[in-house]
């Protein structure tokens, strides 16, 4: 029940694109990053793993179950918090919160009141639970969307850019909850965040263009790169000049002027000067690297 | 800038599919339209493409597919909300007018673009290959385009302008589809308009206002003109255009750019609070998951409930229940109506009432609310958060289903309850609980459980929501065109049936079984398919049709699995049984097959119709009914005589041509052999063994079984019924053939290759002169019968009720009746109660009693002294004025309201439950028509009954007419002048209203054949007048000299000639009374198709 395997995954929609092409991963307990740019295949993956889309080939198991399979199985320890969702305007917190957790299989009455109670506490929606949702703001709807993603104590909780639209006390305040979680949870993060996921994740994978780039544990992949991150501020028009010379990962302007980082073995001399690695420049690199390539 | 948003709106709906999807449709069916929507209507001589006809068809269709409106029109600003664009939008500098105008103007481009559709489909419609080319005038596309304008287009803008309002202001496509209810309900209600002006101008389809501004146009106008703007028509559409632009003020004025709609303040609140609480650390509490079958019940039960209250807490869900109950009230100020004059309201009168008006928005609230449950989940967007709960998709199916069910459920009980109310409003305390919850839940409820099941299969399989819409309600019309095509067999015909007709009498009598059998069938084909569209419905992000269907096998469950099988075969068993009821116990025949067998009985047995056969002057019955089972027994005999100049070698038998129907034991006194050559259609040609001579007679006795064999379709026979049987002695065995199974009409004669069928012979055909009626096999009886029942019904045949005992726990009645009578009798049985009195009339210097006698069901005494009286007015008039009555009792017996009418036998008078028995005669501004039909009923006894007319033209000038003024007359002796006057009136309407639908010529009175409103109405409103001219006296005198000489039983000139009356007969004796100088009056009342203006 403990281990996600997830291989050789493809899929292609029918315009073409290759949103998951032979993914192949294995998550454990604990908090998993998923990072890539916009349309990455991070939503592709997330959904085929939260059983609402099939996949053209390859493998997911949970445990023992076979995730494409037995999906009502996997639904009863599945959460899932999608990227982009609405709720019922008329409907108040708690009632659509008791509605979730009866269709999640929580037949108990008193447990379902107890969880739901604890949920909307825990969200800090409590106050509000009899208000209807329609007047929510967007962080109280996204806490509302982490509170019935918890609804069933799930085994695998799949949380889709989840931070968007809560505001930095929120952001931490949620991500306490998710560490708390990861103790015993399979617990999957997409973002493009990047310090979200060196901050908060054992486990980590950049995708893009439906590839898994690099996996690993972000310290561990951080320190690969130390000591080969360079930095420079140049004038405008030697963009180009520089972006031909060097490996360079990416540009930043700082008060008009553009900072460009670059990944060198050996230091490149030319006035630029070493810096801390960071999980930036592992993404970065990756993204980089695999865009030159196609 | 409004351009822009314009042309956008257009693009964007160019783009869609629904839009050519929607055209598409609307052009199907506009080229069967004209079909449709006059199918069942008989135009007469006006052409199916007049302006008028195109203009009424437009106007429907306009109507039915106003949802279109609501589809297109509700959306444009939702959309932006819906797409969550507004924000984009409305930050923009668009000024209010730019956006509204653009996105009203570029969809109501679509709309009418949509709506072409019906202007080239029924345009297309002419050409069909199945019209006939002389129902048409030559083809014109001015009359099409006219109507488009003058009709369509003015409530096209009005239903544009308030969908597009509603769904501006309230961003809720329910309020939209509210608003269409209430639009259809106000249409509703426009009929029940008294102020003929006021309810054209109202009526937005101006379907009322076309009649209205055309009343007064002859054929040849109706064929020709152009609908005129004018007068009514013009105000009506003046008054929706003024109402849409105000529509459309409003909406302007009370549109706002902002984006978060009234929610301001509250928001404000909500965020303060929720900032107060700190993070406190909570435990997460343990929950229990379960999946078992009582978790299933669980969610279920909690599904209905939440989808139910869904629906329920709108405000717009109590509109329309509310509107559905006011309806009612409106609706049911006219019940039953008899002649002008209404019914008690009695519950089956109210539940009929409530039926046919509610269906419609019980159709709509299926049709939209079935797509907006289907598609909550995901409007909302909160699909992808339910879908990935382990909640089965057969639950979340069929909970949906449920909660449409209870939601059909309250409105039905919203419904029962107003028309308790209108019950007591109008004094009638009688609640029947049984009828209602009958009415409603054995009737309505299993057709909208079934349909929404298909609805829903339909959304799910579609998976796009209009377009899943749109084409329920095209399946929706395929049945009932199929129904119409007779493709109604109840196996396959979705749905089945309705149940037949409730009567008090007979309650749902035997139709109730197989109507349960066949819903039962159709509700586990039902369930089948929600089985069916929980393994494809959409969950998650495949959506695709074929990836759906792929991906099924993996969503069945064992559980699912086991079921489905189970279903399956009672579905399966439950089929079976109802074909071996339909099809092998009973026979079924499809309409072909039944034209089929008419024709070729033409063409086999057509050489017989005038082959010379005895006639029948005995008849002598035993017969046994059996109510409960629907089975009798007949045994008896007839005397045949010989009454041509040549001897007869064979006679020709002809059995009812029903399947339960059996002719056993055909005896000949003296011997005959059969021969079988047309037994196929129960046609049995015996040769006597010593043929039959002149004036002599054989004994002929037989014996005829009905056996009811489980159930057919289409709810089998309405005269051997379980309460309130009435057969008479056409299903008796008669002699030779049967011109009544002629096939009838023209189109498939034709297409049997059969001539086109002669109409009533005329007046000097001489082999119809000595016929009475169509194949008449007797010129009069001695008649006697021996009745059985059940012990609690009464049994009633003509004659002298000789004796009557109890055997078996059976009774009997023994009737005979002591004088020569016409062959045609009725045999009645019911559990009756029975009011009884005596007239003594003086005939021929001598007192002559007659047992009057009404045999009426159980709480229908509301007419009974009316009707006595009637009796006792007509016997005293006619008796005084026409000459004696030969029987010695008259009686009156109800029968269910299956049909309604009322007909004359030899001492008997079968009297429709429908007609009389229950009407609410108030005497200040009604006519008395239980009175009148009584005595309308009783004159048959002379006219019919004793004088009988030559089966020619003007045949029911001397019945009928006769009847008629005989009646008017007994009516004036009791009524004043005024009633008898209004009654005049209303026969006058009925009569222009007959005359219109009328597809043949009008014919003189002297020549009528079947055309009720000329031998009805245009009769009773003649005669009066000759009566008026001539004087009530000299009318009589011609009657009393008539009936002297043409009575069937001693007319001096019927049994000289051996021919019967024709009118040429009786407007001799007219004459004869009339002096010179008012000879014409006669021809121009009778012999020219004049009608005599009062």
């Amino acid at each position: 029940m403990d281990k996600l395997s997830i291989t050789n995954l493809s899929k292609t929609y029918d315009n073409g694109v290759k949103a998951l092409d032979a993914i192949s991963l294995e998550i454990s307990k604990g908090m998993f990053g998923l990072l890539g740019p916009n349309g990455a295949g991070k939503s592709t993956l997330m959904r085929t793993l939260a059983t609402l889309q099939e996949p053209d080939e390859g493998t997911v198991t949970l445990g023992s179950y076979n995730v494409l399979r037995q999906k009502d199985d996997v639904r009863t320890i599945l959460g899932y918090l999608p990227q982009q969702f609405g709720l019922y305007p008329r409907v108040s917190a708690e009632t659509l919160l008791n509605h979730l957790a009866v269709l999640k299989g929580i037949t108990h009455k008193k447990e379902r009141k107890e969880i739901v109670k604890a949920l909307l506490q825990k969200t800090n929606l409590y106050d509000v639970r009899r208000q209807n949702l329609g007047g929510f703001s967007g962080g109280m709807k996204q806490r509302f969307g982490i509170a019935q993603a918890l609804l069933n104590n799930p085994k695998l909780l799949i949380v889709d850019e989840p931070t968007a639209g809560l505001d930095p006390a929120e952001r931490n305040r949620f991500y306490n909850l998710l560490s708390e979680l990861g103790e015993n949870t399979v617990v999957i993060l997409s973002t493009h965040i990047v310090d979200d996921v060196k901050e908060l994740c054992t486990d980590m994978a950049i995708i893009n263009k439906g590839k898994v780039l690099k996996k690993g544990n972000p310290l561990k992949l951080i320190a690969q790169l130390e000591g080969k991150v360079y930095q420079k501020t140049i004038q405008k028009n030697e963009l180009a000049t520089y972006k031909r010379l060097y490996n360079v990962i990416s540009v930043k302007f700082f008060q008009g002027e553009p900072i460009i980082h670059i990944i060198c073995d050996e230091h490149p001399n030319n006035d630029f000067i070493s810096i801390k690695a960071d999980l930036e420049h592992v993404y970065f690199s990756q993204i980089h690297y695999n865009s030159q390539l196609t | 800038m409004w351009y822009e948003i314009f042309k956008f709106e257009i693009k964007y709906r160019l783009k869609r599919a629904d839009t050519y999807i929607f055209f598409v449709f609307l052009f199907l069916f506009s080229i069967v339209g004209v079909d449709f929507v006059f199918e069942g209507i008989d135009l007469g001589q006006v052409k199916k493409n007049s302006p008028l006809v195109i203009a009424k068809t437009m106007g429907v269709i306009t109507g039915v597919f106003m949802m279109l409106a609501s589809m297109i029109m509700g959306v444009p600003v939702l959309r932006d909300f819906q797409y969550q664009m507004e924000s984009f939008l409305f930050i923009n500098p668009i000024k209010k007018s730019d956006y509204l105008g653009g996105r009203f103007l570029g969809s109501f481009t679509i709309l009418l673009f949509i709506f072409t559709g019906v202007l080239f489909g029924m345009a297309l419609g002419e050409f069909m290959p199945w019209h006939n080319p002389q129902e048409y005038l030559s083809f014109s596309i001015l009359p099409y385009l006219r109507t488009f304008l003058v009709v369509s287009l003015p409530i096209l803008f009005f239903g544009a302008a308030l969908f597009f309002v509603g769904g501006t202001l309230s961003r809720k496509l329910v309020v939209v589809y509210t608003q269409g209810i209430i639009f259809f309900m106000w249409f509703m209600m426009t009929k029940a308009i008294e102020n003929e002006f006021l309810q054209s101008v109202l009526d937005p389809f101006s379907l009322t206002t076309l009649s209205y501004v055309t009343e007064s146009w002859a054929v040849a106008e109706r064929n020709l003109r152009l609908i005129p703007l004018t007068g009514a028509l013009l105000y009506n559409k003046l008054f929706w255009i003024v109402l849409g632009l105000l529509s459309l003020f409003i909406g302007y004025r009370k549109f706002h750019f902002n984006v978060l709609k009234n929610s301001r303040k509250k928001k404000k609140g909500v965020f303060e609070k929720s900032y107060a609480i700190s993070n406190v650390t909570i435990e997460i509490p343990a929950v229990s998951i379960t999946q078992d079958v009582k978790t299933t019940l669980i969610q279920f039960l909690h599904l209905v409930w939440f989808h139910f209250r869904g629906i329920t807490k709108q405000a717009s869900f109590w509109a329309i229940v509310i509107c559905g109950m006011l309806i009612i009230l409106v609706n049911s100020i006219s019940l039953g109506t008899v002649y002008g004059v209404n019914s008690y309201p009695a519950t089956y009168f109210i539940v009929e009432e409530l039926q046919e008006t509610s269906i419609y928005f019980f159709i709509i609230i299926l049709v939209f609310f079935s797509a907006e449950l289907l598609w909550k989940e995901r409007e909302a967007k909160i699909d992808l958060i339910s879908d990935v709960t382990p909640v089965s998709d057969f639950v979340n199916l069929a909970s949906k289903y449920a909660a449409l069910l209870s939601v059909y459920f309250v409105l039905m009980v919203s419904l029962i309850l107003s028309g308790v109310i209108f019950q007591t409003v109008n004094g009638y305390y009688n609640y029947e609980f049984k009828v209602y919850l009958f009415g409603f839940f054995l009737e309505i409820f299993p057709f909208l459980a079934l349909y929404t099941l298909l609805a829903f299969f339909v959304h799910v399989a579609v998976n796009k929501k209009f377009v899943g819409i749109l084409v329920v309600v095209a399946l929706f019309i395929l049945n009932i065109a199929l129904g119409i095509f007779g493709f109604d067999h109840d196996l396959y015909f979705f749905g089945g049936n309705s149940l037949g007709k409730y009567s008090d009498m007979n309650g749902y009598g035997h139709f109730l079984k197989p109507y349960l059998f066949v819903k039962t069938y159709w509700t586990l084909f039902g369930i089948l398919l929600l089985v069916l569209s929980s393994l494809i419905c959409a969950r998650g992000m495949e959506t695709g049709f074929l990836k759906r269907i792929k991906l099924s096998k993996n969503r069945v469950s064992r559980r699912l699995l086991k079921f489905g099988v189970v279903i399956f075969c009672l579905f399966l068993t439950v089929g079976a049984y109802i074909f071996y009821n339909t099809n092998v116990l009973n026979k079924y025949w499809s309409n072909s097959e039944a034209s089929e067998f008419r024709a070729s009985y033409e063409k086999k047995l057509k050489p017989f119709e005038y082959v010379v056969q005895p006639k029948i002057v005995v008849v002598n019955l035993k017969m046994e009914l059996y109510p409960e089972t629907r089975d009798y027994i007949l045994e008896g005999h007839y005397i045949l005589k010989n009454t041509n100049d040549q001897p007869i070698k064979e006679i020709h038998l002809q059995k009812a041509i029903e399947d339960n129907i059996e002719l056993q034991n055909v005896f000949f006194e003296g011997g005959a052999t059969l021969d079988d050559e047309y037994v196929d259609f129960d046609y049995y040609k015996y040769v006597l063994n010593k043929p039959l001579q002149v004036g002599a007679t054989v004994k002929m006795s037989f014996k005829q079984t009905y056996i009811t064999k489980g159930f057919d379709l289409g709810n089998g026979g309405t005269r051997m019924i379980q309460n309130g049987t009435f057969l008479d002695n056409e299903s008796f065995p008669t002699l030779g053939y049967k011109r009544d199974y002629e096939l009838q009409d023209e189109d498939e004669r034709e297409a049997y290759g059969l001539s086109s069928r002669e109409g009533k012979a005329k007046r000097d055909d001489e082999k119809q002169l000595v016929n009475a009626r169509t194949g008449s096999d007797s010129d009069g009886i001695d008649f006697e019968i021996v009745l059985g029942t059940s012990i609690d019904q009464t049994a009633i045949a003509p004659g002298n009720l000789v004796s009557t005992w109890v055997e078996a726990n059976r009774n009997y009645f023994h009737y005979k009746m002591d004088t020569s009578m016409i062959n045609f009798y009725s045999i009645v049985s019911a559990r009756y109660q029975v009011l009884k009195d005596t007239y003594t009339t003086v005939q021929d210097g001598q007192k002559h009693p007659i047992d009057l006698e009404i045999f009426y069901h159980e709480g229908h005494g509301y007419n009974l002294d009316r009707m006595m009286e009637s009796m006792k007015y007509s016997f005293a008039y006619y008796t005084a004025n026409f000459g004696p009555y030969p029987y010695k009792q008259m009686r009156i017996m109800e029968f269910p309201r299956y049909a309604e009418f009322a007909q004359s036998f030899p001492t008997a008078v079968p009297f429709s439950e429908a007609l009389g028995f229950v009407l609410d005669i108030d005497d200040e501004k009604d006519v008395d028509m239980a009175f009148y039909i009584t005595a309308h009923e009783l004159a048959h006894q002379w006219w019919g009954l004793q004088v009988e007319a030559a089966n020619v033209q003007g045949r029911n000038m001397v019945l009928e007419t006769l009847a008629q003024y005989s009646a008017t007359m007994v009516l004036q002796q009791k009524y004043s002048k005024e009633k008898i006057e209004q009654f005049l009136a209303h026969e006058r309407v009925k009569y222009d209203e007959g005359k219109r639908k009328d597809k043949n010529e009008e014919t003189s009175l002297a020549l009528v054949e079947g055309q009720e409103y000329i031998y009805y109405r245009k009769g009773a409103i003649n005669m009066f007048a000759l009566q008026k001219a001539i004087g009530e006296e000299k009318v009589n005198l011609a009657l009393r000299r008539f009936i002297a000489d043409w009575n069937t039983k001693d007319g001096l000139l019927k049994s000289k000639t051996k021919c019967y009356a024709t009118t040429k007969d009786l407007l001799r004796y007219f004459k004869e009374v009339t002096p010179e100088h008012k000879k014409h009056i006669i021809s121009d009342l009778f012999e020219t198709i004049g009608l005599k203006n009062q």
